[in-house]
């Protein structure tokens, strides 16, 4: 009888995202039948003129996500890696608990900050025309995920089990070689999870790149220059929905960029489960 | 009320019929089901939901606050988005009175065609705002040639136009909002011109007006309610003949980016938006609408 219902549960988890996933094909229907696969790789956006271009929003967010985890993931696992095993206890507690309050922060939040510190801060060093720009959306997201990286690393580093600490001392290993060796190769499960999530919440956040990236749906000029406002699959989703006509082709084309967003998450998180 | 006499009775029932169950199990659930019956009754209230641009908001904002004083039972609440949005929600009958800044393009007219009323209900200038730095510095005047060319990215620095040296920060204005419409229909000839000089983009009147006042080297088009000490317009036209978005060069037609400010009232949702409507064109809302900064349309 449990096993049933089990599996029935996992079942109807795993049928949720079928139909989530149904749901936004069949909705951006009408741009797929009208401009087939080639709006993803197309520079123009600009639905006056029936041009839905992803590639912009695309780079946009390829460039504002992985900034975010450069500078996050090291740094969230060197905090938690200090927590974990260097700190002392109350210490440890007083880390983890700010990290908790982090993550806990609405991201609208974030976004006013990034409004009110970041951006003139940008402005100013940089010599900027604008602080809006891929550079920003990248800093304020690294911020947002690194208490998600820095909690549950910590827990998985904190979960490897003592004999295997007290192995690896037996074995007269030092410090850094216990750390390298044992603890991250043992925790490296729980450790993708948290990077996985946090890649997530980056590839997911609206408000808060809304407020700091510019909204600018143009290419970056050169196409790695991060000091340019620019747009993300998300800060477009978040400004155009309300005023695109449900079963318009422009709707299409929003549900069309919710689409591509999840099908990216998915095949990213296919291809971390697999390694 | 009946349905919601029923269920009590039901509740209370099923409380004296198990006398042996804890007793607390029950108050929760006769809670519960009053509040299910009690929430749809609540919503039944009649209700004015009102959408829509940001330029029309401040005048809704403040007849409704009025409003609300002369009919107490009434739920009318208002939020932006932009004219975008109040032609969509209205077309999807999220609301019963959409807010537009601008006048409805072609495709918009056939689709909402019988389903609304389209009422003026105030005049405003699109002012071209620019932050205080640059109007000190000397720019008072730009005519709509100038500022073409600004927006197209051929003019970029403040110095070409008689103000201070520094790169323009150009700002222009999600594509489906009234404000830019009615801005690229007169400055760069068609409502849906794009814009390439442009450096940025933002939505609300509010969000542009904090990007202005935020910057020392900004251009952007802002409702002429919205100007303030840090973010000023500049007079539009050639040398002698510039003129500034005051209510009189609106009213004698000399300044050129004027418009209307829209309502639209649903006509299959009930009289309650009508009268809300009479209410804005009758002589205190008229009185409202001067009041926040917009002209009267009587």
């Amino acid at each position: 009888m449990l096993r049933f219902w089990l599996s029935f549960s996992a079942l109807s988890t795993a049928l949720v995202i079928a139909a989530v996933l149904g749901f936004l094909l069949q909705a951006s229907w009408p741009l797929l039948q009208s401009q087939g696969l080639g709006f993803v790789t197309e520079p123009d956006w600009y639905p006056y003129e029936a041009l839905y271009g992803l590639l912009p929003v695309l780079v946009g967010s390829f460039w504002s996500v992985s900034l975010a985890l450069l500078l996050a993931v090291p740094t969230g696992l060197a905090a938690a890696i200090l927590c974990a095993e260097l700190l002392p206890a109350h210490g440890r507690y007083l880390l983890r608990f700010s990290m908790e309050v982090m993550a806990g922060i609405p991201s609208v939040v974030y976004g006013l900050l990034g409004l009110w510190l970041l951006l003139p801060l940008l402005e100013s060093q940089l010599d900027l025309l604008t602080g809006r720009s891929l550079l920003a959306a990248g800093l304020l997201l690294a911020l947002m995920i690194l208490p998600t990286i820095m909690v549950f690393s910590e827990a998985a580093i904190g979960a490897v089990v003592r004999e295997q600490r007290e192995t690896a001392s037996l074995l007269g290993l030092d410090w850094s070689a216990r750390l390298l060796r044992v603890l991250l190769p043992q925790a490296w499960p729980g450790i993708r999870v948290a990077v996985l999530l946090a890649l997530g919440r980056a590839m997911g956040e609206t408000v808060a790149v809304m407020l700091v990236v510019g909204s600018l749906d143009r290419l970056p000029q050169p196409l790695y220059n991060l000091l340019q406002p620019a747009q993300t699959l998300t800060s477009r989703i978040g400004r155009e929905m309300a005023e695109a006509s449900v079963g318009s082709v422009h709707w299409a084309a929003l549900v069309a960029s919710g689409l591509t967003l999840a099908v990216v998450a998915m095949a990213l998180s296919l291809l971390v489960q697999r390694r | 009320m009946a349905v919601c006499k029923v269920c009590l009775a039901w509740a209370t029932q099923l409380n004296t019929i198990d006398k042996g169950m804890d007793k607390m199990r029950h108050r929760l659930l006769t809670i519960l089901l009053l509040l299910m019956v009690l929430v749809p009754v609540a919503q039944a209230v009649e209700q004015i939901r009102v959408a829509g641009s940001t330029s029309v908001l401040p005048i809704v904002a403040e007849a409704a606050k009025h409003y609300r004083q002369l009919h107490p039972g009434l739920s009318l609440t208002v939020s932006g988005g932009g004219s975008g949005v109040g032609v969509a929600s209205i077309d999807q009958g999220l609301v019963e009175i959409g807010m537009v800044s601008r006048e409805l393009t072609t495709s918009e007219k056939i689709r909402l065609q019988g389903k609304v009323k389209q009422m003026a209900v105030a005049r405003d200038a699109v002012a071209v705002a620019v932050s205080k730095v640059v109007y000190e510095g000397g720019v008072r005047r730009l005519s709509l040639a100038q500022i073409a060319a600004i927006y197209r990215g051929e003019i970029k620095n403040w110095n070409q136009v008689g103000g201070p040296d520094g790169r323009i920060l150009v700002i222009d204005k999600e594509s489906s909002r009234g404000t830019r419409h009615v801005f690229a229909k007169m400055v760069l000839g068609s409502e849906t011109a794009r814009a390439p000089g442009a450096t940025i983009v933002t939505g609300s009147n509010n969000e542009e007006q904090a990007a202005i006042a935020n910057s020392g080297r900004a251009i952007g088009m802002l409702s002429h309610a919205w100007l303030n000490d840090a973010v000023r317009a500049v007079a539009v036209g050639e040398a002698d003949k510039a003129v500034l978005p005051t209510f009189e060069n609106v009213t004698n037609g000399s300044y050129p980016i004027q418009r209307q400010l829209n309502l639209l009232v649903s006509e299959t949702s009930g009289e309650a938006g009508h009268l809300f409507v009479d209410f804005l064109l009758s002589d205190q809302g008229q009185r409202l609408v001067q009041q926040v900064g917009y002209l009267p349309v009587r």
